[in-house]
């Protein structure tokens, strides 16, 4: 299996454009400056400050039409922003996209495989269009496919007979060939069945931690930037409403939540006056707003305290639980919704405007 | 250059993967060439007809085999463009252009295929071009310079609409382009008025007339020339409007 030994591979054949600028070796992957992006009417990206180290995963975290995937097209050069700017490695991605497309790889949502090719004919071409001669294409394919795990496929069988989770390992491994230092997948495992996305997950570890790629990765599930990301900047609708590590970000919003659960919104806020004062912080929330959630730092101490002022105002609890805050409760801290709430509704157009132009 | 003969490599290999995108158009052309020249070839007894009747009919198959081949551009390039992979091609080095010379050139060497089996056909059923071989190797130069000024438009259509529907739906431009023209008769003897009218504002009547020169009258300059300029300027037209959508498509300045 697998990619030669364990050194970054950022130096080596590749074409690099020759203009090394003094950033090029500097300790950011990607420094966003108030990048903005509007379509019509719509503020699909407001603002937006990043700065992203080198080396690490980095989580963009949001729900649907949050913003995730136009910002992701700007960092990669597909889509204009409207306003602000924005260096990956080292290069403006508008005045210098060449340099940018030298040093990224992506593999955006919506997958793009031509579904008459071959799997092997796309990595070379691939390769080529990069600037690799035929041999090497060649091996470079052949090595790829075995990192994600498709040499064994049949060499003839064409793109359209590919799995869902196929594609997606296919349309990593487009995204490696040319040894990027900087890996953008935006939802890379959106629509995966649990096992395929174990195995991206993999992948994308084994890419950051033996590859010393820099990934950043899109997701709208919480499990996914928990687990993968080293740092999590969470976006909602345009704006970036948190940014650190998970850990950091969840120690803020306390150590451990408690939800309690009644039958009507009223209840609930009759609740949230009756047990004011006991926690550092509370907020309404599920459906209709029919949850309170408590944070505190010692859950065990004070629930028998609020079973007992919940009795004295005569409001029965339908469930009680207790968990250390997730970066969901991250989010709800930051726009008074939970993400899983926020997903029911319909994706709005502000993410993935397929194709290329947008609206002219 | 490198990308431009790597991208046309790929669509050609493409576009022999889809028989059903490629088979219809020869198909079609066969279709004009066998059925109007066994049911029309009496045309050719009628006074003042000159030559025969498959050297007047031979420019309507290879026209729609150069019109409907080039359609091929347009569809390829709608495909790549829904299935993303147009955005994948953008997300790396190669020259922008390349995106759109690939489908361009596929279509075009598919088409000259096309109708060079045409011509070998019509050969075969005891065509004898008045100009010889020279005469009708310029046919085919005609029929490519035809098929890329229709390359121009289904690719420019592609692009504005980036719809697979609405770049099908263009290619019917070939009905009237084909039909309201000088295409069974010569042009004296059509008998009604707006035909002969649209005949006349048809540019590719004079597609017609120049290769009928060169496969029935002879070397003349004449309808060589018109003819030339007539395809010319069309690809050229066409070209430059596929070019603007192609640098709008892949800019993305706004």
């Amino acid at each position: 299996m697998s990619m030669d030994a364990g050194a970054p591979r950022r130096t080596g054949w590749r074409s690099m454009p020759a203009t090394p600028s003094a950033s090029e070796s500097s300790d950011r992957s990607i420094v966003a400056e108030r990048i903005g992006r509007t379509f019509g009417d719509l503020r699909a990206v407001d603002a937006v400050d990043l700065d992203v180290p080198s080396g690490g995963v980095f989580g963009f975290l949001g729900p649907n039409g949050a913003g995730k995937s136009t910002l992701v097209r700007i960092l990669t050069t597909i889509l204009a922003p409207s306003e602000g700017r924005a260096t990956v490695a080292g290069h403006d991605i508008q005045r210098d996209a060449a340099a940018v497309r030298h040093s990224i790889g992506v593999a955006l949502q919506d997958v793009g495989l031509d579904k008459l090719m071959t799997a092997r004919e796309l990595l070379v071409l691939q390769g080529r269009l990069f600037g690799m001669a035929g041999t090497e294409a060649t091996r470079t394919a052949r090595r790829l496919l075995e990192t994600v795990d498709l040499a064994d496929v049949d060499p003839r069988k064409r793109v359209g007979d590919y799995s869902g989770g196929m594609k997606r390992r296919l349309d990593l491994a487009l995204a490696l060939v040319h040894d990027p230092g900087i890996v953008f997948l935006d939802e890379p495992t959106s629509g995966l069945d649990p096992i395929s996305r174990a195995a991206i997950w993999e992948e994308i570890r084994r890419l950051n931690r033996r590859d010393g790629v820099t990934v950043f990765l899109t997701t709208q599930y919480l499990e996914e930037a928990d687990r993968l990301a080293d740092e999590v900047a969470i976006i909602d609708r345009g704006r970036i409403v948190a940014h650190g590590s998970p850990d950091a970000l969840k120690k803020e919003v306390g150590k451990e939540s408690v939800t309690l659960a009644f039958a009507d919104v009223g209840r609930a806020h009759e609740a949230e006056r009756a047990l004011d004062g006991l926690a550092a912080r509370s907020q309404l929330t599920g459906r209709d707003g029919r949850d309170l959630v408590l944070y505190l730092s010692n859950a065990v101490d004070v629930i028998p305290e609020i079973v007992r002022r919940l009795d004295g105002v005569d409001i029965a609890l339908q469930g009680l639980s207790v968990s250390r805050p997730t970066l969901d409760d991250v989010f709800l801290r930051a726009t008074g919704v939970r993400l899983s709430e926020v997903d029911e509704a319909p994706p709005d157009s502000g993410t993935a405007a397929p194709g290329t132009g947008e609206r002219s | 250059m490198n990308d431009i003969l790597l991208m046309i490599g790929r669509s050609l290999r493409v576009v022999l993967r889809q028989p059903a995108a490629t088979l219809p158009s020869l198909a079609i052309s066969v279709f004009f060439l066998f059925v109007y020249n066994s049911g029309l070839s009496s045309v050719a007894d009628l006074p003042g007809f000159q030559g025969s009747y498959l050297a007047f009919i031979l420019p309507v198959a290879i026209v729609s085999a150069a019109v409907s081949g080039a359609g091929l551009a347009g569809q390829e390039l709608v495909r790549d463009v829904e299935s993303g992979y147009f955005t994948k091609l953008l997300l790396t080095p190669a020259h922008r252009l390349s995106l759109i010379w690939g489908p361009m050139v596929a279509a075009a060497t598919f088409l000259v295929v096309q109708v060079a089996l045409i011509i070998v056909l019509a050969v075969i059923l005891g065509l004898e071009s008045a100009t010889g071989l020279p005469g009708l190797v310029l046919v085919i130069v005609f029929a490519f310079f035809w098929g890329m000024a229709f390359a121009g438009y289904s690719v420019w259509i592609a692009l504005k609409t980036r719809n697979a529907a609405a770049a099908q739906a263009a290619t019917f431009a070939f009905f009237p382009l084909i039909f309201l023209s000088t295409t069974f008769v010569p042009e004296e003897y059509i008998t009604s008025d707006w035909l002969r009218w649209a005949a006349r504002i048809n540019p590719t009547t004079y597609v017609f007339d120049a290769m009928r020169s060169l496969l029935i009258d002879g070397w003349q300059a004449r309808p060589l020339l018109i003819g030339l300029a007539v395809v010319v300027g069309f690809a050229t037209l066409t070209g430059g409007l596929a070019l603007r959508a192609a640098r709008r498509a892949t800019q993305l300045t706004r």
